[in-house]
């Protein structure tokens, strides 16, 4: 049995993850900390575990792993806490807000020898990986090209505070789909270009991004991360792609697996996915590397290098020039 | 009656030549086109004249109009003919490889006192002036992100010029020269371009994405492919109070399939979308009525100078890798 720690519910992915440790047979939530202690019997009451309101108290329990889901400019001081504590440790993307951070979470867990996850759930949507074995079959031929987009509803709350989040759309959006492609293709993107602006909302941040990215495979891709699904559209948002190759194109609705619903009390239509879940996917694997002490596919690197696009499109998206990378 | 000569009786000429015969007032009295054989045949039902030569229509014909359906680099010799002839013109996209050419182009037509127009005909298919009309009554708000897409298959024309890029000038200067209009019909001139695509590059398929970034502060997106099978198109805006989305595979209001006796394969299944009066039809009256009644056309000759600028600035952003301001 896995013993689970959970290290804040700012980000709402952790209900989902902690749904998922939930319904598996091999862990146990143990020990949850939240900064708003005002939810604590709700969070409790749905998940079990003890509840803390001082994460330090919380790393001194006998956990194996910690889930962190704090506000991303918190991830570092979590993770790093909770390495140090010899917890293995799944964070939420984006990694951290900067360079420095991610840096120093990854020197953290690899000193004291901890798993460190980042949570690209993408990884395991069976249309993805369908998408993934077709590149690597070469049914498409040569990749020339890729449009992609991640769009959503805009959040609200932190995630358009720039001290919490870093950003808005782009810092978002723009690291699920960078991760994917660097998976498919096992290749680096060298060069960012962005147009990126607050053009939607009344907030602080971005919530509009258009990057366009170059590979040091040569592949070309654009990728648009905004905030642009209003209140009455049918579902949250999207992940989707249009791969083009010399031999043919794979094009990819990653959540496209759904039914329209129409209720009067609602009154907007509604999508209803009814595909795998993908943060099971995400979940459960981690959990059974932690189980197993066999590594973990999404690394701390991982999450870098999808963080280090993120910043070069927000530098472009300033100075109106492509950003070099590598 | 007015009487219109037709150069060039491939996909686009007959085309046309079918538009006129559908109108009253207009009759098309000669066509010309090197391939005898395809312009005898677009020529025999009309009672038209045939010409082997472009140029031995506009010295030899008696007609009021010379419709340009000419590959793109014939444009301007044939279109300056013509208006120096005294012919009013009409001349299908793009108006011209260069922005030199097309200024050239305009000059003359205005010198000798005719009427020009160029095929910008998106501005009369049925799906985009109901877009347009939505985003102008506020229906998405402000217009903050936009997506359009056009993909096909490789066309082919006469002796492939489609293929030859310094010819056609690729997916760019052909096919969302349409897009590029359009968007600048609906949110004014663009301030900034920034593009990749295959191009300028050995691979053999032609695809494109471009991101524009408008005076109004409008980012857009623009996909271009001759990399796709059939032929389909999106088009996606969203604002500060909603999102509207098109795309031509869902706007079939039929489709056909046809099981052939004998045939191991199964038939495609062809969808369509028929409309009363084709958008080149609506196109080519509005050019008649212009001439007939001594009006200036809604399209103009800046119209057609300024997507070919936005399409070339592309194509130089794709050779410098480099975003280019207009
Ligand atoms: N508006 C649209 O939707 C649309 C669609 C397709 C093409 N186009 C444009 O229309 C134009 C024509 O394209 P197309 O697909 O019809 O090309 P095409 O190759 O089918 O036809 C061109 C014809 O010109 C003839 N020709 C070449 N040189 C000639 C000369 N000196 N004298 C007489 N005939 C000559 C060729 O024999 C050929 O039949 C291009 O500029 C293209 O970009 C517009």
């Amino acid at each position: 049995m896995v013993k689970v720690g959970m290290i804040s519910f700012a980000h709402m992915h952790a209900y989902s993850y902690a749904s998922c440790l939930k319904e598996l047979p091999n862990a146990e939530i143990v020990a949850i900390y939240n900064e708003d202690t005002s939810i604590a019997d709700d969070l409790v009451k749905r998940f079990g575990g003890k509840f803390f309101d001082d994460y330090h108290k919380l790393l001194e329990e006998d956990l194996d792993a910690v889930i962190v889901c704090s506000a991303n400019a918190d991830h570092k001081e979590h993770v790093v806490a909770a390495a140090e504590a010899g917890k293995h440790v799944l964070c939420e993307k984006p990694i951290a807000t900067t360079i420095e951070d991610a840096e120093a979470m990854i020197e953290a867990c690899r000193k004291a020898g901890v798993k460190f996850g980042i949570a690209f759930p993408c990884r395991y949507i069976p249309a993805v990986r369908r998408a993934k074995e077709a590149i690597e079959r070469g049914e498409i031929g040569r990749i020339v090209g890729i449009k992609g987009t991640n769009h959503g509803t805009m959040p609200g709350g932190w995630f358009v505070v720039k001290e919490k989040s870093g950003g808005g759309a782009v810092m978002d959006h723009t690291v699920h789909v960078v991760d994917l492609w660097r998976w498919f293709m096992k290749s680096e993107v060298v060069e960012v270009y962005a147009e990126a602006d607050t053009l939607i909302h009344d907030i602080e941040v971005d919530d509009v991004g258009m990057l366009t990215l170059l590979f040091d495979n040569g592949v070309f891709a654009t990728l648009d991360t905004s905030w642009s699904r209003p209140k009455a559209f049918p579902t949250w948002g999207d992940v989707t792609m249009e791969i083009v190759g010399e031999e043919g194109v794979i094009s990819l609705d990653a959540f496209a697996q759904d039914f329209d619903l129409y209720n009067n009390k609602v009154m907007k239509a509604q999508w209803i996915y009814w595909g795998d879940n993908m943060d099971m996917g995400l979940i459960s694997d981690f959990i059974d590397s932690v189980e197993k002490d066999r590594p973990f596919m999404i690394t701390g690197e991982d999450g870098l290098r999808a963080l280090e696009v993120v910043l070069a499109a927000y530098k472009s998206a300033e100075t109106h020039q492509p950003v070099r990378l590598r | 009656m007015l009487k219109v000569g037709i150069l060039g009786a491939g996909t686009m000429g007959s085309m046309h030549a079918n538009c006129y015969a559908q109108l009253p007032d207009v009759e098309v009295v000669a066509i010309a086109d090197k391939r005898t054989d395809l312009a005898r045949k677009v020529a025999e039902p009309l009672g038209a004249r045939v010409y082997e030569e472009a140029d031995e229509l506009i010295e030899k014909a008696d007609v009021d109009i010379v419709d340009v359906c000419l590959p793109t680099p014939m444009h301007k010799e044939f279109v300056v003919k013509a208006a120096r002839a005294g012919k009013h013109v009409f001349c299908e996209k793009p108006l011209a490889l260069t922005i030199e050419d097309g200024e050239e182009m305009i000059n003359e037509c205005e010198k000798a006192g005719v009427k020009f127009m160029v095929g910008h005909v998106l501005r009369y298919f049925h799906e985009y002036v109901a877009i347009k009309k939505q985003i102008d009554a506020g229906a998405i708000g402000k217009p903050a992100v936009v997506r359009a897409s056009r993909c096909a298959s490789q066309p082919l024309g006469w002796q492939d010029w489609y293929r030859k890029r310094e010819m056609s000038g690729g997916v760019c200067l052909d096919l969302i020269i349409h897009d590029f209009d359009f968007l600048r019909w609906c949110f004014g001139d663009v301030e900034r371009v920034y593009a990749k695509g295959t191009t300028f590059t050995d691979i053999p398929v032609e695809y494109a994405l471009v991101t524009l970034r408008f005076k109004n502060g409008v980012i857009a997106h623009v996909e271009g492919s001759w990399a796709h099978s059939g032929f389909f198109t999106t088009f996606e805006a969203a604002g500060t109070d909603g999102l509207l989305y098109f795309d031509s595979r869902t706007a079939s209001p039929i489709r056909i399939f046809v099981r052939r006796k004998g045939e191991e394969k199964a038939a495609v299944e062809v969808p369509e979308s028929p409309v009363n009066e084709s958008p080149y039809l609506r196109e080519i009256r509005h050019f008649v009525e212009c001439v007939a009644q001594d009006k200036e056309p809604e399209i103009t000759g800046r119209d057609a100078l300024e997507a070919i600028r936005i399409a070339i600035a592309a194509l130089d952003s794709m050779k410098t890798g480099k975003p280019v301001t207009l």
